[in-house]
């Protein structure tokens, strides 16, 4: 579970013009479910997906993380939870590897190097063998059907195949959240349809999805069990779907 | 003043020390009047982010800290031709009266800093903070003495002129001399021996032991402290008589010379190395059992044991082999 306590994020504090994207979000996010934030551009999905993300720090709050604490190198014996906005640096870089998979609204795929590379990509810099990860590659490839794409570089790809490139390059550290920011923004009704019926697979793996949309498809979709409803940085109404 | 490379570099070093450590400290009395990990306050998370730069930058201002002492000496060894009479860095330490309680206040800054690394190091491998409450006390009682230094530094070279007359090295740790430094250099060779090796024996063995059983470390940590006053004493009483080959020539400062292969800065190097992690062991003590901590401080502990043990080790090998291969014995 994920859990927000009081969550503000300002630009320019104290400064004549501070802007505060998110303002004093309390929330839980389940585990193992699809949780959707809906609002106009400007409501702070997107600030608020970072802090949760460890991309981006808070100006004041805390978000816990629960039940994920074992699979973090540095956890504390005995402790289930660990507060993440108090973490140094070095301790956040660990938990973006480990715990979270991104995908982006602009897919932010490395140009000029293949498919498989930018699936490897996020997996480097955990000091696993190399033999082993591309092997999960190649396998997530399969999974989403584009194997035969592997040595293709990236800018030949079509919309709906950088997006399966970015779904794979998300899980190939095997993350228990996937958070996704405005995931069918630049895809078509049939693409998105097909986004959203993996990430429903993906909550049968037993993945938390975030997501951030203001696309019907997504927050209308049957698969989602929480809504939540922001404007101007707040939370304006939360529902469970189910 | 003399305008020389070397005294500029260390009235800057002293000046960046000084100013960084003012600034750290004014965090550090915020940190430890307001430090509140449960608030998740913008101030509190402000201090979190303000900790993490501080250390950042305090690591690598105590790094030149530590490398400035060696520099000092250097320095103070390069001036010597300038003053009638002084031979070595001795006669120039001797110039004035900021001289002496410069080196003493960055010998006590040295092992302060390396302690004070240490533990900062420690403090930024848990993930919450573990050891910030110590870590800005200890930089709290640093940053006075860091100032101290600043000001006897300034003092010192601002009252070095090259028509000074001082006294020899000769003088200064002679059995004649009437100073703690002539008490030094009388202590007996025989007992100063015993105690030396001694002294090397049982903080080898503690050490040896701590790095197996991780148990008795602060009889390490004590015996390594007590072993580098011995060794100072040491080098006073009977070894540097053996580099130098001569029965009553007590220097500390010669060794630091081309003719003695400047063997003196390997020798203090793994003196000053191997007690400032003898300390740290020590230091580390009471935080084993800190739940972000409880792994890894026992780890660096037996890394800095290691340290400690090698340090001392080629410092006893060196002193054995000269006492042993020196064309000078003692009776």
């Amino acid at each position: 579970m994920i859990e927000l306590s009081n969550l503000t994020k300002s630009f320019n504090s104290g400064q004549p013009n501070q802007f505060t994207a998110v303002d004093n979000v309390t929330l839980a996010i389940n585990p193992q479910q699809i949780t959707v934030l809906k609002g106009p551009s400007g409501s702070g999905k997107t600030s608020l997906l970072s802090m949760i993300g460890c991309m981006a720090r808070p100006t004041s709050g805390r978000i816990f993380l629960r039940g994920v604490a074992a699979a973090l190198p540095f956890r504390q014996d005995g402790a289930d939870a660990v507060e993440i906005t108090s973490l140094p640096e070095r301790f956040l870089n660990e938990i973006r590897r480990s715990t979270f998979g991104f995908i982006f609204q602009q897919f932010n795929l490395v140009k000029g190097i293949s498919v498989l590379e930018n699936v490897m990509l996020p997996a480097y810099p955990t000091g696993e063998g190399r033999a082993e990860f591309r092997a999960r590659a190649v396998s997530l490839l399969e999974q989403f059907s584009i194997a035969r794409l592997a040595s293709q570089r990236v800018e030949l790809l079509s919309g709906g195949e950088l997006q399966r490139v970015a779904i794979a390059r998300a899980l190939i550290n095997n993350p228990s959240i996937i958070i996704a920011d405005e995931p069918t923004a630049h895809l078509d009704s049939k693409l998105s349809h097909e986004f959203m019926e993996i990430v429903g697979r993906l909550k049968g793996e037993g993945k938390s999805v975030l997501i951030a949309s203001h696309d019907p498809i997504v927050f209308d979709s049957p698969l989602i069990d929480t809504l939540v409803e922001m404007r101007d940085g707040a939370i304006v109404a939360s529902r469970s779907c189910r | 003043m003399i305008l020389q490379p070397a005294v500029l570099a260390l009235l800057l070093i002293a000046l960046l020390v000084a100013g960084m450590g003012i600034y750290a400290g004014y965090y550090g009395m915020r940190i430890l009047g307001q430090w509140d990990p449960a608030s998740g306050s913008e101030g509190q998370l402000e201090l979190e982010r303000r900790t993490y730069l501080v250390s950042t930058i305090m690591s690598y201002i105590l790094s030149f800290e530590l490398m400035s002492l060696f520099l000092f000496i250097y320095t103070a060894d390069e001036l010597h031709p300038l003053f009638t009479g002084a031979m070595c860095a001795a006669g120039t330490l001797a110039v004035n009266s900021f001289g002496y309680p410069a080196l003493i206040i960055k010998v006590v800054n040295f092992l302060l800093a390396g302690v004070w690394l240490i533990v900062n190091y420690a403090d930024n491998r848990g993930y919450d903070y573990p050891l910030i409450k110590v870590k800005y006390e200890l930089l709290n009682l640093l940053v006075p003495l860091l100032v101290l230094e600043g000001v006897l530094l300034f003092a010192y070279f601002a009252g070095v002129k090259p028509d000074i007359i001082t006294s020899c090295c000769g003088s200064l740790f002679s059995h004649e001399s009437s100073g703690f430094s002539g008490d030094l250099a009388m202590l007996p060779h025989l007992p100063m021996q015993i105690a030396f090796f001694s002294g090397m024996a049982v903080t080898g063995a503690s050490g040896l032991f701590f790095y197996i059983r991780g148990r008795a470390g602060y009889l390490f940590s004590i015996s390594s402290t007590v072993t580098f006053l011995v060794a100072v004493a040491s080098v006073l009483s009977f070894i540097c008589l053996y580099f130098y080959e001569l029965p009553t020539h007590h220097c500390p400062f010669c060794l630091l010379q081309k003719e003695y292969g400047y063997i003196g800065y390997f020798l203090y190097a793994t003196l000053f190395g191997g007690v400032v992690a003898g300390i740290g062991t020590g230091v580390l003590m009471p935080f084993r059992k800190v739940g972000s901590l409880i792994r890894i401080i026992p780890a660096i502990q037996r890394r800095l044991v290691l340290v400690t043990l090698c340090c001392y080790l080629l410092f006893t090998l060196i002193t054995g082999w000269k006492m042993v291969f020196s064309a000078l014995t003692l009776g």
